[in-house]
């Protein structure tokens, strides 16, 4: 009770202190280089106690005693600067003369803080990294950025949904995808398109020259202000916001890219294929009178049989004789790919304000082409951030986005229709006829019937905003609230004429219309106390509610008179017409505090409270605390003075967060409804489990950051250990329960890893500078428990001892040297040619073990020049398409790669390709190791040279600056994978990855471009 | 300011908290488009689940396709060529199943979901009127049952191997499964062949007892009915080789007067409802069918279509030339495709059991059980081969009568059922060899140990 008296008078103090002195004085502190506004920067009457700090907007307010003459201002990595007062009552300062990467200022959950106070793991991308690329979604761009995010785009093709894992993939079941959140408010990022293609993704909405920095929250220091949806990461998106100062600026970006596929598969020409489907009507016929399998009188009279029966097929494929004269030759890859893909952006920007108003304003266009035929991007859209400060106390503004996407997509690698499928065609055969038509008489359906037959295009209407209202009760204590929302209207059609395999000769077409709209609100206060100059505290208190309304309607319909008309309008049938909605909400709390001792001791800790709809009423709730201590061993008495050493900070953080990326209502027991003719239903479909909760991440992180020479060597390390238990996982239940699964909280896994960070200026003059950044992971997974049960997709599982997604397969033992009958392994060591004694065992993994990215940067007067590479290693790729294509015609005619020419031919022969056979393939075109390949590769990622034009130039064309580059992206890869390593037909796998089933590679792209400001 | 700081809090923090309570109701989200167990509480809740059963016996792992397409695959000797790329039904038509396949583990999942339906219908019948409890029971019985049959005869030996009470076909659960505290019912080990033939037995004895003879509404004439009942248990007594029972039981559809032979052979395929003809037929629609690109009979058959099956010569050389049956067949264009034209047209009628069949059945029980129930058998067989014209027969054997059914049935899912209950070989491998059964699915064994794998895999 004593206690409390004393804590409620020393507030008394503090409050009549702050509201009897005489003397007001209030203004603004910005960094003198970009008119960033500085948070936290402390302000002290010279010679006193006196003193605050300035707010989120760099903003504050200080009563000063009547016989105060000079303010000192004081930033870290900024130079002091001391203002007399004289009869001011309003002091704007800017700093400068810093050493900015080591104090800058990092976007956190509800908040932001001086990188050098920050005690949790956060990797920030500034702008200039994200904009003017040929991409469409931003992530593309911060591939290979940041230590310990993995970034994979699966393909060449634009607009799918890309792979991100933070620190590993911590669930099996549940999404391991980060969570994003613009500005504030958390946003759709997964697929909502039509589930019988690949996901898309959503985030291709945001126009990436909007962006001013993206973090990355990786520990769950800096995570679990996000609680049940930061396990996998939390992604924040900030776009630029308008700035105080020098008038309007307009900012104009131009580029122009020409993009082909970074690498071409090399398959047999027609005279090889001849020549090699020639030996498999041999080989065949040696078999079939060797085993007396059909009975032939000689061993000639079952080569002719065998030889007719392929110079038939051939006959036909070829339409005649062509294939003996070497007449056609069809490269197919000439048909998949675009000659050249064309990509045209433009942007224009308007940023400005003054003390009372700052905004930003944009417009964007992109319009883009992926290598692959048909399959383009377009996308336009505006932005506008408004901040408006009323007085001292209150500001408000809006942060609001639109965007019209559009995309025009092929079939998923699954599908005969799709272009990546073309190259299993024969180059016996020609990809149009006489007349320009697509030819029909091919090996598999010829997918350029689909080019022009058919469509799939998917438009997207996006709005993503919020108004939020800043209101400072006292310099000391505010409030913010924002109410945001995130309004997506996906439109999808597809038509598919008559001509066309999926018309299946009547015409077929669909509708899908799904909204999504997200409404969140965050309310929350933010306490700065100033104490002493020692002492430093911050808190935030707050709530946040947020609200998904998904709602869908989808209408099909077949028997087209003719192509005329392709909408629904044009179908005789209508064959299908649904309608749903599903609603989701969370409902937060959270409380996190800062403290520091003279900068020098750091501690903070946070604690949040989630409730979901996704969980039953008495598991709705979870706990998510995190805590976290720094050390600054350069603010101690025996380091600061250290010439060597800038900045040497110690840090360990501890938390829990969560993961409820599960989708809607698996805690119920449902019957769906069924539409029997006639006799609707309701059947039985899913098992729930009413205790269903939160999967969750115990995460510890330590880390060390340092300074040397000047910061001429700087960099971070850190340790992380995630710990996730309870698993959200799909366990299987007997069948003849007449369900196959359940949801159920079982199991655990681990990720542990290190995350390396070195940035180094190597030279500085002022003439030439060079500066190299190296970024490096390595991350070890592994499926602690699973309760025995072993989770397969397709060849690859998750096994308890093993990391997530091993291929687990035959094991390929080469080719037996007297018949070159493929080999496999059996349970005890031997070789077989019998598949299916083949013993099943692990064969790789798809996920790597080291990854990173390496940049050199380079300037000399106007021209810069930056490298950049980016690697993985230690990871395996599973070509699937192999059974097909590399598989001496076991599987059909498919044309083969060209390593077929090394087959097996002559008792003898030591090769580890099999004979060549059609008929009496010996098992080889079933799954095995024969088609892992390794996956590790080291690629240029990007190169640029710019060069800005000297002022001289810019003064008499009234130019602020200007910019033109030259870029270009994946210009040179090594690897031993036989196609483009960054591959993934299973997009989003968990389990699955690091699978090539015909899928597009990726882009080589050259851009130019245009960067201009007025 | 201070007044006004106050005020501002006093309205803030209230206005917060309000808020808050507000939002923790709106945590109670019902699904969108599904009901949970507790919605079921009246007869038309009980009957809709019942219902949900026809749909699944649509599914193309039931009647929709594989019942039908897998027991032809399996069993043909010749007459059909499987060219197609989906690798689970090569895998059938060479007799070369993975007990990690999806086929043995989908026709599994989807049969116990047929059964489990018929489960919660029986647990619910207190919530249906006693006026309707005994037909709804009848009703769920015989979904039931003509599952068992099929899941019995495709995972076990069949029960003319004999051994009957050591022989293993499936776990029989005849519980309901509807939270996840039930889950330990469904975790048992196969029950012998006689087991599951006497419950099925005692099923399609019920049914037959209380469902009705026919349904006058339209809507209603593909549920199952007291003569599908009996033309189902004319299938069980014939596999059980007991032709008294199986002659009485085709005796009794044919002696109802509800069903006649179509006047043409090929009125009785690609129907948009049921022929006349039709005993139990599952009826399809554009929108509520077993699948029109990688799943359906259709889809598989018919020449348009992915046309993965391709029909021998030697099939259409056992016709008379004068047999419509013969001609029912589509050529492609240069002659070198065959397909049959009974599953031609996408969303026709699929034909489970048809009259023609219960004559024939009616026939060859009499003559191998050496009775003479309903009509002679010679009678019988001739009036099927009237009707598509092909000459009739002097004199009939029971292996007559055998091939009649395999000129009248083909492709339509016998031919796998006549092997197995009389013995006889597919090319040379014997009618109960390893690789005629279907393998207990691997992921099954895994979740419920009990489980003991057949032979062979």
């Amino acid at each position: 009770m004593h206690r409390l008296y004393s804590i409620m008078s020393a507030l008394m103090l503090i409050s009549a202190l702050s509201f009897a002195q005489a003397k007001r004085i209030s203004g603004k502190v910005t960094d003198s280089k970009n008119g960033n506004e500085l948070p936290g920067v402390t302000v002290k009457v010279k010679g006193t106690n006196t003193g605050t700090i300035t707010q989120v907007n760099g903003n504050y307010e200080l009563s000063i005693p009547g016989n105060a003459t000079t303010l000192i201002f004081s930033f870290l990595g900024y130079a002091d600067q001391e203002i007399e007062i004289g009869g001011r009552q309003s002091i704007n300062v800017a700093l400068g003369n810093g050493t900015k990467d080591i104090s800058e200022v990092v976007v956190v959950g509800y908040g932001s803080q001086n990188k050098r106070e920050l005690t949790g793991s956060v990797t920030k991308i500034a702008a200039k990294e994200i904009a003017n690329q040929p991409v469409s979604s931003f992530e593309s761009s911060i591939q290979g950025k940041a230590p310990g995010v993995v970034i994979e785009s699966g393909s060449g093709k634009l607009g799918q949904g890309m792979k991100i894992r933070i620190r590993g993939t911590s669930s099996i079941s549940a999404s391991s995808q980060p969570l994003y959140v613009i500005d504030g408010m958390p946003v759709m990022s997964a697929s909502m398109s039509t589930t019988d293609n690949d996901p898309t993704n959503p985030l291709v909405d945001i126009n990436p020259n909007d962006i001013e920095s993206v973090e990355i929250l990786k520990d769950a220091s800096a995570a679990a202000i996000y609680g049940a949806r930061a396990a996998n990461g939390v992604v924040l998106i900030t776009t630029k916001k308008g700035k105080v100062g020098e008038g309007t600026r307009i900012e104009l970006n131009i580029n122009s890219s020409i993009a082909k596929p970074t690498m071409r598969r090399k398959f047999l020409d027609a005279q090889q294929y001849v020549t090699l489907i020639e030996e498999t009507a041999v080989n065949d016929g040696k078999y079939d009178f060797a085993h007396q399998i059909s009975g032939f009188a000689t061993e000639a009279a079952a080569i002719n049989y065998y030889k007719n029966r392929v110079e038939k097929r051939m006959t036909t494929l070829a339409g005649g004789n062509g294939w003996r004269t070497n007449a056609i030759n069809t490269d197919w890859q000439d048909e998949e790919f675009r000659q050249t893909a064309h990509t045209n952006q433009i942007d224009l920007s308007a940023t400005g304000g003054n003390e009372k108003t700052k905004y930003f304003a944009s417009g964007s266009y992109s319009d883009q082409e992926a290598i692959v035929i048909v399959n383009r991007f377009k996308r336009y859209g505006a932005r506008l951030n408004l901040e408006h400060t009323a007085n001292s106390k209150l500001s408000f503004g809006v942060n609001m986005g639109i965007t019209r996407s559009e995309l025009n997509r092929i079939s998923n690698d699954n599908a005969f229709s799709t272009p990546g499928q073309l190259v299993a065609q024969v180059p016996i055969s020609r990809p149009y006829d006489s007349l320009g038509n697509p030819n029909p008489n091919t090996l598999y359906y010829n997918g350029l019937i689909s080019k022009k037959y058919e469509y799939n295009r998917q438009v997207s209407f996006r709005t993503i905003g919020n108004a939020f209202l800043n209101y400072y009760f006292i310099p000391s204590l505010s409030f913010r609230s924002e109410l945001g929302t995130d309004i997506y209207a996906l439109n999808e059609d597809f038509y598919q004429g008559k001509q066309t395999q999926d018309g299946g000769g009547i015409g077929r077409g669909g509708n899908n219309i799904t909204q999504n709209v997200i409404l969140n609100t965050n309310n929350y206060f933010t306490f700065t106390p100033h104490i002493n100059d020692s002492h430093n505290l911050s808190a935030v208190l707050g709530m946040s509610y947020l609200q998904n309304d998904q709602r869908g309607n989808s209408v099909s319909g077949e028997n087209f008179p003719s192509d005329a008309v392709k909408n629904l309008g044009g179908a005789g049938t209508i064959t299908g017409g649904s309608s749903n909605e599903q609603r989701y909400t969370f409902l937060s709390y959270f409380l996190r505090g800062n403290y520091n001792y003279k900068s020098k001791y750091l501690a903070s800790f946070s604690i949040r409270t989630d409730g979901s709809s996704r969980f039953g009423p008495k598991n709705r709730y979870g706990w998510f605390p995190a805590g976290s201590l720094g050390w600054v061993l350069t603010e101690e008495n025996f380091l600061k003075k250290s010439k060597v050493l800038n900045l040497l900070k110690i840090r360990a953080s501890y938390g829990k967060t969560g993961n409820a990326e599960i989708g809607e209502n698996n805690y119920y027991t449902l019957l769906s409804v069924t539409n029997y003719p006639m006799l609707p239903g309701f059947a039985p479909t899913q098992l729930g489990d009413p205790s269903l909760h939160w999967e969750s991440t115990a995460q510890t992180d330590a880390g060390v950051e340092f300074g040397f020479f000047d910061n001429r060597l700087s960099g971070e390390i850190d340790y992380y250990n995630k710990q996730t238990s309870d698993l959200l996982l799909k366990t299987n239940v007997p069948l003849s329960s007449g369900f196959g699964s359940i949801y159920r909280n079982v199991g655990s896994m681990e990720n542990k890893g290190i995350e390396i960070l070195l940035n180094s200026k190597n030279i500085q003059t002022k003439q030439f500078t060079w500066t190299t950044s190296l970024n490096l992971a390595y991350n070890k997974n592994n499926v602690k428990s699973i309760n025995g049960q072993i989770i397969e997709s397709g060849v690859q599982r998750a096994v308890e001892g093993q990391p997530i997604g091993v291929f687990y397969m035959q094991r390929y033992a080469g080719v037996d040297p007297s018949n070159g009958d493929a080999l496999y392994y059996t349970k005890d060591g031997k070789k077989t040619n019998d598949y299916t004694q083949a013993d099943r065992g692990v064969v790789g993994k798809s996920n790597p073990d080291w990854t990173g990215g390496f940049t050199n940067t380079f300037s000399y007067k106007g021209i810069d020049l930056s490298i950049f590479f980016t690697f993985v290693q230690g990871n395996q790729i599973f070509n699937q398409a192999g059974q097909y294509q590399s598989v001496g015609f076991g599987g059909g005619y498919d044309n083969q790669t060209i390593d077929q020419m090394n087959r097996w031919q002559k008792p003898g022969d030591v090769t580890n390709v099999p004979r060549l056979s059609h008929f009496f393939g010996n098992g080889n075109q079933y799954p095995s190791s024969q088609w892992i390949y390794d996956g590790s590769y080291i690629r240029l990622k990007q190169l640029t040279l710019g060069y800005n034009l000297p002022k001289s130039v810019l003064s008499t064309v009234k130019l602020n600056s200007a910019r033109i580059f030259l870029a270009g992206y994946n210009l040179w890869t090594q690897t031993k994978y036989i196609s483009d390593p960054e591959v993934n037909t299973n997009t989003l796998g968990n389990i699955s990855g690091g699978l090539d089933f015909y899928t597009v590679p990726q882009a080589k792209t050259v851009t130019v471009g245009l960067n201009v400001k007025f | 300011m201070k007044p006004i700081t106050k005020y501002i809090s006093y309205i803030l923090l209230p206005a917060m908290l309000a808020f808050t309570c507000a939002c923790n109701k709106k945590l109670d989200v019902k699904p969108g488009q599904q009901i949970s167990p507790e919605q079921i509480q009246t007869e038309d809740d009980v009957k809709a689940i019942l219902l949900s059963g026809y749909n699944s016996l649509q599914d193309p792992s039931a009647f929709g396709e594989r019942y039908i397409f897998l027991s032809d695959l399996l069993a043909d000797a010749g007459f059909i060529t499987y060219q197609g790329t989906f690798l689970n039904y090569t895998q059938v038509n060479n007799r070369q199943m993975q007990k990690s396949g999806s086929i043995p583990s989908d026709v599994w999942g989807r049969g116990y979901v047929t059964i489990n339906t018929a489960n919660i219908v029986l647990a619910n019948l207190d919530k249906v009127s006693d006026a309707n409890k005994a037909t709804l029971a009848a009703e769920a019985k015989f979904l039931r049952a003509i599952t068992y049959y099929e899941l019995a005869g495709f995972y076990g030996l069949p029960y003319s191997a004999g051994n009957v009470d050591q022989n293993l076909a499936v776990p029989l659960v005849t519980t309901a499964i509807i939270s996840p505290a039930n889950l330990p019912a469904s975790k048992q080990p196969r029950a012998t062949v006689a087991a599951i033939y006497t419950q099925i037995i005692a099923d399609l004895q019920e049914a037959a007892t209380n469902l009705p003879d026919s349904y006058s509404e339209k809507k209603n004439k593909s549920r199952g009915t007291k003569y599908s009942a009996y033309a189902f248990l004319s299938r069980v007594y014939m596999a059980q080789h007991n032709y008294v029972e199986a002659a009485k039981a085709a005796d009794k559809v044919i002696q109802s007067g509800n069903y006649a032979l179509v006047a043409s052979f090929d009125a009785e395929f690609n129907n948009t409802a049921l022929s006349a003809e039709d005993i139990f037929a599952i009826v399809q629609t554009s929108q509520s069918n077993a699948g029109t690109s990688n799943n359906g009979l259709v889809t598989f058959y018919a020449l348009d279509q992915r046309n993965d099956v391709t029909i021998s010569p030697n099939q259409i050389a056992q016709y008379d030339a004068g047999d419509q049956r013969g001609k029912f067949y589509n050529y492609s264009s240069d002659s070198s495709s065959i397909t049959t034209s009974k599953w031609r047209d996408l969303y026709g009628t699929i034909p489970v059991v048809r009259l023609a069949e219960m004559y024939l059945t009616r026939a060859e029980a009499n003559l191998r059980a050496g009775t003479a129930v309903g009509d002679d058998p010679l009678n019988d067989v001739n009036l099927v081969r009237n009707r598509s014209k092909a000459t009739p027969l002097a004199a009939v054997t029971p292996d007559d009568v055998v091939q009649e059914r395999r000129l009248e049935l083909a492709f339509e899912g016998d031919n796998f059922w006549i092997v197995k209950r009389l013995q006889l070989n597919v090319g040379n491998l014997k009618y109960n060899d390893n690789m005629l059964v279907f393998p207990i699915p691997q992921r099954e064994i895994d979740v419920n140990s009990s489980l003991v794998q057949n032979p062979g895999y």
